[in-house]
């Protein structure tokens, strides 16, 4: 039986944790929403938080090999929606990166993510290496800075930026020579400054303001200050749900998106905010677990890239909410509001789950898989022959 | 199986990812446990002041009333526009949408805006006052996006008659920079209005309220959202003048737009019925913030309608001086009632021809007949009697010369000329010939018409209460100097006033102030202000600049007098055709009120309230 089968390997670890912060964001988004009474946005959120589930247990259901193998199709097909949104997408707040279907608007730069975990993890699979080589190198960068490019042609530099934890993520673990990152890190450096040239200037004084936050306490720096005002203010145990005024009252931007951490931390205060990062603490450990019982190379992989991508969301989300990094627009996971960000995240479980679900070779319930047979089984034995 | 050693390496490195994860997320409790509990109060109290606005309410001033009850100075409520100007974001900018829809001057509000730069930043500014309909649709419509600008209803002082009393109501203002380094403002803060003119200035604390304050939540567009607390404005105490207003408003009219002034008193308790100067200001101007231009005009009128010219302004006294010599000569026993003199038109003293008014002379006059007729000779030969020492001792003994501690600030002291003073002032000696001029309220003597009205009070009663303002139940003014009462013989001064009512009720010079049934009794005086050889060298245009002062000074009824009037006339011409006549009016309205509609007096009462002068 697919389902007693299904049930029985299903992570409801990970999947819980993931919905309850999913649900503790749709109370903040219900919250951000009280001083304008105005429930259409946690409304429309609670639905997309059920899409995202939906779409969770399906990308769950298809085994990942079948994605696997299809990763050049389904990332050749996200690069195209980017190139067409460049044409035919919709401009909000300054970025061209929205699909609008009839009220819906959707975001292909969040998504592609998936697509960009799924080619990576597929590309680094058939290489059976300790190191990975130059080209080997060259080949992940091209991959991951083609969307990237696109994104930021779109004008959205905080999304595009966060395809590179991806590219750092599983190459580290793919096996990255000391001298590759060392000459990685010399050749970011020598070309940050002519970077800084590329950078728009709000961009500029965005990270001039992070380094000296007395820099514009109005202007720029704005929401940050504002941020920190309302996580500080809200202390120990915070001012009580629904009580987080500075948030509700508009002074801190983007409250139902960007900055959601901001109006949580006011209202539950520190312990509020250490529980919601302990939940996101379990669940990329509960990758981890996912990753070394991981049937093959590629389920490791792909989990190092769903790992990456959530991790580095959470981390730079929350340094920006609380003052440390420059505010520069990506949302948290789970937690903020948005489709094309729920539902990215929820696909990206859905594959951790996948890898979890067929992490044994021949599954208990069902017998040998032949898939993983016929793609996996001679791989790893070339490899043992070579060796 | 060999398909999991193979992945050995890897998972090796996906482990080490762990230790990022926990690093990273230690970092971030850290962070989060300084935001929230090291630098809580920190973070707390900017919370407050980010959505805590406090909107001040400006607490009204008392009212001001005249002895019947009537208001004088009201407050009305008008829409102010104010500035916080901690909500500023861009000076030239909000400056550009002021000047767009308000028609402000660009120039004076930014002046303004730096001059309050000394107030404290969370201070509200006002920028602009009494705002009409559309400016204030103007403004709402675009308060979200210029969240420092408020409106808000606050209370405006109005005078409700304008410019009528406006001397004795006076005028408020801000209270200027020099100001508050005074001891007397020390209560204030930079930007409060405070009175600086009349009895607003002299009772201002009183007058002055409490302002409340109320506290607000706002958004972060200023939008107003809730109230937190609200201290109630508490009003000023109300002040109640001894003024009649019947009678104040008589004068004015009286005197019309030429420079004059009447005061009027009851001589009996010192309490002020009339104090009238003329050309007068309208106080409205400045409780409207009075514009540079405006303030100019007032000061550079060549009929100072600032000066108060009761107490303000001296003048030479004239044949009303006639008075106080009479009494001297009386009480130095140089004349009795029977003392005649021979007035043949004008006598000759230490080689100068004094001449009489009257130029076929008077014949032989006795006191009596001497002040009724006004006549010089007598006094003259009166003045050579008594001397410069004797004239001033008696003049100060009356009060000449002195500051009389009225409760309004300005007043001058006048002159009473000795020998002393014209040897230290002037350098010279005292010329004999010149207490022959000063007899009759000639030469350097100088008095204000309060000054003189109390002397002639002092005649009429023989009291010598202080001249004030403020009805008794109302706050006592502060004692300024305590002039002592002087003591004079019942007989002459009963003498005196019989030559008085002689003058207004026996075809005196006075006659014209006769009020039929009250017994007015009174001098008149014709005050020149440049000698008789200087007019001979003028031509009649220029002279008419120098034409003499109008002079009458009186009290009645004869016998209990209750009131006490002083009436002057700038270029006025004759006392007794020019000045005389304004006193009359002035009585008969109190006459009429106090005793011929006798017991009830509201009537012409109600007749003025109904008929506000604004």
């Amino acid at each position: 039986m697919l389902t007693r089968r299904f049930l029985s390997q299903f992570d409801f670890f990970l999947f819980l944790a993931a919905v309850i912060l999913a649900l503790i964001g749709a109370m903040g988004i219900y919250n951000a929403s009280a001083e304008a009474a105005n429930y259409s946005l946690f409304v429309r959120h609670l639905q997309w938080i059920g899409l995202g589930i939906v779409v969770c247990l399906v990308v769950t259901l298809v085994d990942y090999h079948i994605l696997t193998d299809h990763a050049f199709l389904l990332y050749g097909l996200t690069t195209l929606l980017l190139l067409g949104i460049l044409f035919f997408g919709k401009e909000i707040n300054g970025s061209k990166s929205w699909f609008t279907l009839g009220d819906i608007s959707f975001q292909p730069s969040e998504i592609a993510k998936v697509a960009v975990i799924l080619v990576l993890a597929r590309y680094l699979s058939e290489i059976n290496a300790s190191y990975l080589e130059h080209r080997h190198l060259f080949a992940l960068g091209g991959l991951t800075l083609l969307p990237m490019f696109l994104i930021t042609l779109q004008g959205d530099l905080g999304t595009a930026l966060m395809y590179l934890p991806i590219l750092l993520g599983v190459v580290m673990v793919a096996g990255l020579r000391m001298r590759f990152l060392i000459g990685t890190i010399i050749i970011a450096l020598c070309v940050t400054p002519f970077g800084w040239f590329l950078l728009k200037d709000y961009q500029k004084e965005r990270i001039l303001v992070t380094l000296d936050p007395g820099r514009d306490p109005q202007g720029i720096g704005y929401q940050s200050r504002q941020s920190q005002i309302a996580i500080g203010s809200g202390g120990l145990f915070g001012k009580g749900l629904g009580q987080g005024l500075q948030s509700q009252l508009g002074f801190v931007p983007e409250i139902h998106t960007d900055f959601i951490f901001a109006i949580l931390a006011e209202e539950i205060g520190f312990v509020g905010s250490i529980f919601m990062l302990m939940l996101y603490l379990l669940v990329l450990m509960r990758l981890i677990r996912i990753a070394e019982n991981a049937r093959d190379r590629v389920g490791i992989l792909l989990i190092t890239g769903v790992t990456s991508l959530i991790f580095f969301q959470v981390a730079i989300n929350v340094s920006m909410t609380v003052g440390i990094v420059p505010p520069i627009g990506i949302p948290l996971p789970l937690l903020s509001y948005g489709g094309s960000s729920t539902i990215t995240t929820f696909a990206a479980l859905g594959l951790a789950l996948n890898v979890h679900q067929r992490r044994f070779v021949y599954s208990p319930a069902s017998g040998p898989d032949p898939r993983s047979l016929r793609s996996h089984l001679p791989a790893s034995l070339s490899k043992h022959y070579n060796s | 199986m060999p398909v999991y050693q193979d992945n050995r390496e890897l998972l090796q490195r996906v482990r080490w990812l762990q230790v990022v994860f926990i690093l990273v997320f230690i970092g971030l409790f850290a962070k989060l446990w300084s935001l929230t509990v090291l630098d809580f109060e920190l973070y707390k109290n900017l919370a407050e002041r980010n959505r805590v606005r406090t909107i001040p309410e400006l607490a009204p001033r008392g009212l001001i009333y005249d002895r019947e009850g009537r208001v004088l100075v009201d407050n009305v409520y008008a829409f102010n526009l104010l500035v916080f100007r901690d909500e500023i974001q861009n000076v030239s900018e909000t400056l550009d949408f002021l000047v767009d829809g308000l028609g402000l001057d660009r120039e004076t509000t930014q002046e303004r805006l730096k001059e309050t730069g000394i107030y404290d930043i969370y201070r509200a500014i006002i920028l602009k006052e009494n705002l009409t309909l559309e400016e204030t649709t103007y403004l709402l419509a675009r308060q979200a996006e210029h969240p420092e600008l408020g409106i808000l209803k606050q209370p405006r002082r109005i005078y409700r008659y304008g410019s009528l009393a406006a001397h004795v109501a006076g005028y408020i203002g801000e209270v200027s920079r020099e100001q508050l380094q005074q001891s007397e403002f020390k209560k204030n803060r930079a930007g409060d209005i405070v009175g600086q003119f009349g009895v607003e200035r002299t009772y201002d604390e009183g007058l002055t309220g409490k302002d409340g304050r109320r506290r607000v939540l706002v958004d972060s567009r200023g939008k107003f959202l809730q109230d937190l607390d609200h201290s109630e404005p508490i009003r000023g105490e109300g002040l109640t003048l001894t003024i009649d207003l019947d009678l104040q408003a008589e004068a004015e009219s009286q005197l019309g737009d030429a420079p004059g002034a009447v005061i009027a008193f009851d001589p009996q308790t010192g309490e002020i019925l009339v104090m009238a100067s003329r050309p007068a200001f309208d106080p409205n101007q400045f409780a409207l913030r009075i514009t540079h231009k405006e303030w100019e005009q007032l000061l550079n009128n060549p009929d100072h309608p600032l000066q108060n010219r009761t107490i303000q302004s001296t003048f030479s006294p004239g044949s009303t001086f006639k008075i106080i010599m009479a009494l001297a000569g009386l009480e130095k026993g140089i004349i009795d009632s029977e003392t005649s003199v021979y007035c043949g038109g004008s006598v000759d003293l230490y080689g100068n021809r004094f001449h009489c008014w009257k130029a076929g002379g008077h014949g032989q006059v006795t006191l009596r007949e001497a002040i009724q007729h006004s006549c010089n000779v007598y006094f003259y030969l009166l003045g050579q009697k008594l001397g410069i020492q004797d004239i001033a001792s008696f003049s100060r003994r009356l009060g000449l010369g002195d500051s009389m501690g009225i409760d309004l600030l300005g007043e001058v002291m006048g002159l009473v000329p000795s020998e002393e003073w014209k040897r230290e002032v002037r350098g010279e000696p005292w010329y004999a010939g010149e207490t022959i001029s000063l007899a009759i309220g000639q030469g350097p003597l100088l008095v204000t018409p309060a000054q003189l009205a109390r002397a002639v009070g002092i005649v009429a009663t023989g009291k010598a209460p202080r001249l004030h303002l403020i009805k008794t139940e109302s706050p006592q003014p502060p004692e300024q100097s305590l002039f002592p009462t002087p003591h004079f013989s019942p007989e002459n001064l009963e003498m005196v006033r019989d030559a008085l009512w002689s003058a207004v009720n026996e075809g005196g010079t006075g006659r014209a102030a006769q009020v039929t049934g009250f017994d007015v009794a009174g001098k008149t005086g014709t005050a020149q202000t440049i000698s008789l050889e200087t007019r001979e060298k003028l031509s009649d245009e220029e002279a008419e600049q120098f034409e003499p002062n109008a002079w009458f000074v009186g009290f009645a009824p004869r016998d209990d007098p209750e009131i006490v009037v002083a009436v002057i006339l700038q270029r006025g011409g004759s006392g007794g055709s020019g000045a005389a006549p304004v006193a009359r009016e002035v009585l008969k309205v109190y006459f009429d009120k106090h005793q011929k509609a006798q017991p009830d007096g509201m009537e012409l009462a109600s007749k003025i309230k109904s008929k506000p002068r604004l």
